[in-house]
Order: C-alpha cells, then structure tokens, then sequence
C-alpha cells in the first residue's frame, strides 16, 4: 500500500518526514558498521531481487495468485538495518520511477513498509527462530509485517481525514490478514528452499531470548493495532481522537504550550501563520529527538 | 520497456536538463509542498500548477501525452479511495484527491524526466541523504532490469520444461516451485553481487562514485530557483485570496 502525495494531511506527512529522517540515519550507520564497504553491491543486487521476486506469481488457491512483498524475507537475509536500507531504496525508486507512492509521503511509506514492517518481520526471528520454531517465526514475520505495514497505512489514512467506515475497516482487515498469510507462507517456502542451497545465507537468529526486545516490539504492535482501532472509530480525524481521550476539553494547557495556539503573530494571513507555527513546532520536535539520539548514543558508548 | 522511456527522456537537452539537479529538488519540494497545503476547494490553484506543469513539460521537449498519461498510473489508488469518500458523502475530498496526486505525480515526473538518475542521486547526496541509501539506490536502479529479466528468462524456461496445468489438485506442487524458482534466483542474484564485488574492488572501487560533472550552481540555476520558488508562492497566494 503505497500512499501518493495529496492523501496525508499536513500535519501527519510532515510528523512522519520528520520521524523518517533520523530512522533511516540510524539504520545507514547501523549497517554500514554491520557491512563492509566492499559489500554495497549486495545490498542493492537483494533490492533488485526483490524487485524481480515481486514479479513471479505464486498460486495460493481459488484461481488466485499472490506475490513476494519480501520485508520479512529480507530481513532474516540480511539483517534488519540493511533490510531497512534495502526496503527504502526500492519505495524511493518506486516513488520516483514507477510513479508508486508519493515524495511528500516518503516518510510515511518509508516507515511503514521499511522500518515497521522489516522490524516486525525480524521480530518473531529474533525472538524464537533459532530452534525449531524456526518454520513458525518465518510465518509469523510475514505475516506481521504485512498486517503492521497496512494497519499503521490505513491509521494514517483515517488520522488525515480519509473517510474510512467501520465496515470498510473490517472488510480491509480481513484482506490485510489473508494477504498477510499469503506472505507468510511464501516467506517460509523461499527461506527454506534458499537454506537447502546454502545454509550460511539466513541470517543467524539469536539464540537468547531477550525480553527487552520482546517488550518493545510486543509495545510497538499494540500501539499501532490501538491506533487503527481509534482512527477508525474517529473519521473525522485527530479531532475526535483528542475528544475522545479528554485532550481537547482543556487545550489550552497541553496543547497551547509552547507555540499559543499554532500561530505566529507577527505574520500576516491565516493559512501561512499557521503553517509557520506548525512547522517550526516539528522542527523542534525533530531537534529534540536528535538531542535525544545523540545523548542516548553517547551514553552507550561511554 | 517502462524504464527506457525515462533514460530517454532524462537525456534531452533543454534549459530544464541542463539545471543542478539541486534547485530541481528544491524546487519540487516546494512545488508539492504547496500542493499537499492547498485547502480541498482549491481548483483555481491546481488547474493553475496544472498549466504550470504542462507549460514546463514542453519547454523540457517532452512528449505532452505519454507524459500526462505516465502520472496516471497514480489514479487507479487515487480512484479508489475518492470512490469511498464520495460514498460517504465528501465530494470535495474525492475530488481534491483525486487533483492533487496526479498534480503532485507529474511534477515528480516532470524533475525525473528531465534528471538522470545518477545527476538526481548526486543532489541527494548534496542535500545529505545517507551516502549508503544513495549508493543502494543506484545499484537498485542499476540492477532491476537486468534480475527482472533473469526472473522472466527463468519463467519461460520453467513453462517449456512443464507446460502449466492450472487445477486445484497440482497447486501445491506449483507453490514449491515457485519457491524454488524464487530461492535459484536469489542465489543468482547472490553470485552475481559477488563478482559485481570484486570486479568493482578490483577497479578501485572505494564506496564511493566519483563525478566528473561540474557541481558548482551557476546563475542559470539560481534564476531558475528563484522564478520557480516565487512563481509556486504567487499562485498559492493568488488562489487563496
């Protein structure tokens, strides 16, 4: 689900820009010292392939076929950040080239598809695919970075104002789900007949079990199933969400501060004021999270 | 193929080619930037980008109809979820859109028609994109067609071994091989970075594409950033009066 530019509303392309930015920064350096220089090229021959695996069709019954979509795959190849890199390198080629997805909402599909959905894709790998679960985690890593990739596309969708019904919700669900599992399978047929030629090219899941990984990630799920629960509930936007949870009864304090009321008042007219504010209100959310970054990196390596 | 078309067009000569692929990313951000803010009534703005963009197409010396007809391929998406917001009695939204992703399409269009890939990378890298996404962009774009067509040659080999008998009995079997086929193909593809590897290794490869372009912005481009940012200003203004 690729979104094009004209479709997300400002506040929420700009937010997920905003947030897109320093997690592609964060995933380049981290595969950049998982990798050496000189392997570069297979980063980008694996986009291409996965380009080209999208291209077979696989038969899943009733006269239907479905095809690769590969987050999950490519991330137990080869690990999370340079899937990530990989997966956003294809959306950026697929934005600009095929006309498939749009730039402004680059953001929102780069965390989506490459940073939600490789992430929730490793997830089960990670967690329990050294084993013998390891068939099981391969499934449950396609299908969960289907369903978290398409869950967090439709809350952004709904949270911009698309009107997205409660039917229409459950209808695309159950799709969500049935596509999901179509992925899982093929997931685990392609990983198992590629470890048959070569068992040294899946990457090894970690044998521990780490519960801090397990939570986060487990979090990250909830939040994002949460969130499509609440949009679909709201159509008209993030209006009704901050009703619903008692924000808007007393704006003025939380969300006045710092910005009063999103305008900047030596501006002159309505749209640009606000849109002035608004921005400047992201940047220093975009600052503080650097800031945020930085420190935590520094603490770690100190 | 697809791809051909835009190397083609990339490579024209025009006062359009021949800007920093800089100011053209710069401009175009403003561009869509303009658009995504546009209030959902605002046909006068869009029409007006609209003509904005068609008068571009053809200083650029591209062909008008295949290019409008190329930014259509957003519509198919865009029709679907106008479709629903219609039925829901939003027929502005439905139709703002539909307007703005195939305004915001083509202008994206428009800057990689008249930008080659690597000229488009290299202002990406100028404006501080990671290095690493820029050089697996590259080698994405460089690799496609030729796995995509490896992919191909192994589905004509696979229907002359065995002929495809559709039915719900053999299905199975028919997944396995797809399977397979996807593993072979990735062991190809494997093998092939392989020596794409060292051959660029042995050519002193260090990371990093060296460019023999000019990279300093000359006044033409910054002529060209100021009309087009002013010019993107002037009609948002305009139309929000």
């Amino acid at each position: 689900m690729h979104i094009p530019d004209g479709f997300l509303s400002t506040p929420v392309w700009a937010s997920l820009d905003l947030a897109a930015v320093p997690a592609v920064g964060y995933f380049a350096r981290k595969a950049r010292s998982d990798i050496e220089e000189s392997r570069i090229p297979l980063l980008g021959v694996m986009g291409a392939f996965v380009f080209a695996a999208q291209m077979i069709n696989f038969p899943v019954g009733l006269g239907t076929s479905g095809h690769l979509l590969g987050g999950a795959l490519l991330a137990c190849l080869l690990g999370p950040a340079s899937a990530a890199i990989v997966m956003t390198a294809i959306l950026v080629i697929q934005a600009l080239v095929f006309q498939d997805g749009g730039i402004l909402a680059l953001g929102a599909n780069v965390l989506n598809m490459a940073v939600i959905g490789v992430l929730a894709g490793y997830l089960p790998y990670r967690l329990f695919g050294a084993g013998r679960r390891k068939k099981l985690a391969l499934f449950a890593g396609g299908l969960l970075s289907v369903m978290a990739s398409a869950l967090a596309a439709l809350a952004q969708l709904a949270v911009s104002g698309v009107p997205i019904r409660p039917s229409l919700a459950g209808v695309s669900l159950v799709l969500f789900f049935v596509s999901g599992v179509v992925e899982g399978v093929i997931t685990v047929a392609v990983a198992q007949a590629v470890e048959n030629l070569n068992p040294g090219w899946l990457a090894r899941a970690e044998a521990s079990w780490k519960p801090g990984v397990a939570f986060f990630g487990g979090l990250a799920i909830a939040l994002a199933s949460l969130g499509v629960l609440i949009a679909s509930q709201a159509p008209d936007g993030i209006g009704k969400i901050l009703e619903q949870v008692g924000i808007a009864s007393h704006p003025a304090g939380l969300l006045a501060a710092p910005l009063a009321g999103y305008e900047v008042s030596w501006l002159p007219g309505g749209w640009l004021r606000k849109a002035m504010a608004g921005l400047a209100g992201l940047v220093a959310a975009g600052l503080a999270c650097l800031a945020l970054g930085r420190f935590l990196a520094r603490r770690r390596s100190a | 193929m697809h791809h051909v078309v835009l190397d083609r067009w990339s490579r024209g000569r025009s006062l359009l080619h021949a800007r920093d692929a800089r100011v053209k990313i710069v401009a175009l951000l403003a561009l869509l930037i303009a658009l995504a803010t546009a209030p959902a009534g605002a046909h006068l703005a869009l029409a007006g980008y609209l003509a904005l963009l068609i008068g571009a197409v053809l200083l650029a010396g591209l062909p008008l109809l295949p290019v409008l007809w190329r930014a259509a391929f957003v519509l198919p998406f865009s029709a679907t979820f106008a479709v629903v917001s219609w039925l829901s009695g939003d027929a502005p939204r439905a139709a703002s859109l539909v307007e703005k992703s195939y305004v915001s399409a083509l202008s994206v269009l428009l800057v990689i028609a008249t930008t080659s890939l690597p000229q488009l990378m290299r202002g990406l890298e100028a404006l501080r994109v990671p290095r690493l996404l820029v050089l697996v962009i590259q080698f994405v774009y460089r690799y496609l067609f030729v796995i995509s067509e490896e992919a191909q040659h192994m589905a004509l080999a696979s229907r002359c071994r065995a002929p495809v008998r559709a039915g719900a009995r053999n299905w199975k079997a028919r997944f396995r091989a797809a399977a397979g086929a996807l593993a072979v193909l990735f062991a190809r593809s494997y093998r092939r970075a392989e020596g794409i590897e060292s051959a660029m290794a042995a050519r002193g490869f260090s990371g990093h594409f060296p460019s023999f372009a000019e990279s300093r912005l000359r006044t033409g481009d910054f002529v060209f950033l100021a009309a087009a940012l002013s010019v993107t200003l002037a009609v948002r203004l305009g139309a929000a009066l």
